[in-house]
């Protein structure tokens, strides 16, 4: 992925630390190497795992090393967006009841995971409550927490340039 | 073998090689990526089993597999690993897991659990308090609590889609009929955050406590049944007991002979005239205690009275219970279906 602008080593690791940072407290915002979406790919992607894309540079640089697997919106184990999808995240595969780790992944690049729409989270990986802010419109927001049908459903990772801020479907989700 | 004249020369030529060839932390970016995914998921479903592709490792399966591909799967070059095997720094395994990461990863090595970025353990939780910023990597020899009473993997996979633990309660009852409380003396099982029956590792009982609330993220791993699962910061995590029965730590008739804790996990040694002692199970922190007897178990930390494990109160009641627990000797057998 060094084509993207990353180490293919450190960079992937520092990422993948500040998602798993990120996923372990829900609502903070963690630092990970710009671009930030692409390094939440590069760190998450591989050839077994299904992946929809709009980004044709990450599409690019995955084919290159044989790690691109594509799939549909509704299918795909990871899936990335600009903003709000073509898609509905609801139609998202949300995993079965005896194994809910199925469920997707949805990397959604936004402007700024500091500002915009209010979120309300509770639950593992929250003392209390955490307010966090990402810019996406409510009813993205809330199609998001309705397809978190604990323990079922999608894990969101909101990222801007060199930031990223999760929102696993463990944590209660309120939109302002 | 052109050119070289003696065995000697060859393997000098050998030595030069270094670790010239291998990736950054052993493993390859395939594999990292793998157990990264695991990772992931099993932080976002707490207490949920996640399978993962877990592969061959330079040592067999159940020395430490999980563990190893989970903390080289995590480790930097600017970070500082500990490795403890039943609260020992120095005993073969955790010296030898903690050199693979030192040459591979490139890492400092600590037996200080407070210095440490990365902590491996095989079957205790430091007795130190672990701040936001650490992460604790726990060997697993068996990851369902539910074998216990049914070994059908398929079944308690059922089991704990429905979160239907009926089974487990039922054997803590008998426990409870037989002995008078419940006897497990290690992999004692607990619900997290309110939804999935989780072994939290052959840990004592008297780590069970520390999984509930904590700063730190608690990972899970078992390299041979091929599973990650995880305890995410200030998650909820009790111990199953009744209202009437309530869970207790182990009890110990004595104060530590090394450093003089009464509020350490202590182990029973045996000297060679037949002595009996206790000690500290944590050597670190003994050997911290030693040159500072007052020292506390959050002094590193910047507040006091931190939560963490069982109290300081020496007056623990003595029940008939005497004795280790009677089941389980070895937690890596399992074997505490007698």
């Amino acid at each position: 992925m060094r084509t993207l602008g990353l180490d293919p080593v450190h960079d992937v690791r520092a990422a993948f630390r500040g998602l798993c940072a990120a996923m372990s407290r829900p609502g903070t915002v963690e630092g990970v190497p710009a671009p930030a979406d692409h390094a939440v790919l590069a760190a998450l992607v591989d050839h077994e795992v299904t992946v929809v894309t709009p980004d044709e540079e990450v599409r690019e640089a995955l084919d290159r090393e044989g790690r691109l697997n594509e799939g549909a919106p509704e299918t795909a184990d990871i899936v990335h967006t600009r903003g709000v999808p073509e898609w509905d995240v609801r139609d998202a595969k949300q995993g079965s009841l005896t194994e809910p780790s199925n469920g997707a992944t949805v990397v959604y690049r936004v402007d700024s995971v500091r500002e915009g729409t209010t979120l309300r989270l509770h639950g593992p990986g929250v003392p209390g409550t955490r307010t966090a802010a990402v810019t996406l419109p409510p009813p993205e927001l809330q199609a998001l927490a309705a397809a978190q049908p604990y323990p079922r459903g999608v894990d969101a990772v909101f990222a801007d340039q060199e930031q990223v801020l999760a929102v696993p479907r463990s944590a209660g989700l309120e939109v302002a | 073998m052109t050119g070289a004249a003696t065995v000697g020369e060859v393997l000098d030529g050998l030595s030069d090689d270094g670790l010239e060839g291998y990736t950054y932390a052993y493993l390859d970016e395939h594999t990292k990526r793998e157990v990264r995914r695991a990772v992931l998921k099993a932080v976002a479903i707490p207490g949920h089993q996640v399978p993962f592709a877990s592969r061959p490792m330079p040592l067999a399966r159940g020395w430490g597999t999980g563990g190893i591909q989970t903390s080289l799967s995590l480790l930097g070059p600017a970070e500082t690993f500990k490795v403890i095997d039943q609260g020992a720094d120095d005993s073969v395994n955790a010296a030898n897991i903690r050199r693979l990461a030192a040459r591979t990863a490139d890492v400092e090595t600590t037996t200080d659990t407070t210095a440490a970025d990365v902590i491996q353990t095989r079957h205790r939780i430091p007795e130190e308090v672990l701040g936001a910023d650490q992460v604790l990597v726990l060997q697993v020899p068996i990851t369902d609590p539910l074998r216990t009473v049914d070994p059908s993997d398929a079944a308690n996979r059922r089991r704990h889609a429905h979160a239907n633990y009926g089974k487990i309660w039922v054997r803590l009852y008998e426990s409870i009929v037989e002995h008078g409380e419940v006897q497990i003396a290690a992999r004692y099982p607990v619900m997290v955050a309110g939804r999935y029956l989780m072994d939290p590792s052959p840990i004592p009982r008297w780590d069970v406590p520390k999984l509930d609330n904590a700063e730190n993220l608690f990972l899970f791993a078992a390299g041979r049944e091929a599973r990650i699962y995880a305890v995410p910061p200030h998650t909820d995590v009790q111990p199953l007991a009744f209202e009437d029965r309530p869970f207790r730590v182990e009890r110990f008739d004595g104060a530590c002979r090394a450093c003089g804790a009464t509020d350490t996990y202590l182990t029973e040694i045996e000297t060679d005239d037949g002595e009996r002692l206790l000690v500290c199970n944590d050597t670190s922190f003994c050997e911290k205690r030693q040159a500072e007897p007052t020292l506390s178990k959050d002094h590193h930390l910047d507040r006091s009275g931190v939560d963490w494990g069982p109290g300081t109160e020496t007056s623990v009641e003595m029940t008939t219970n005497t004795g280790p627990a009677t089941d389980d000797p070895d937690p890596d057998t399992g074997g505490d279906r007698a």
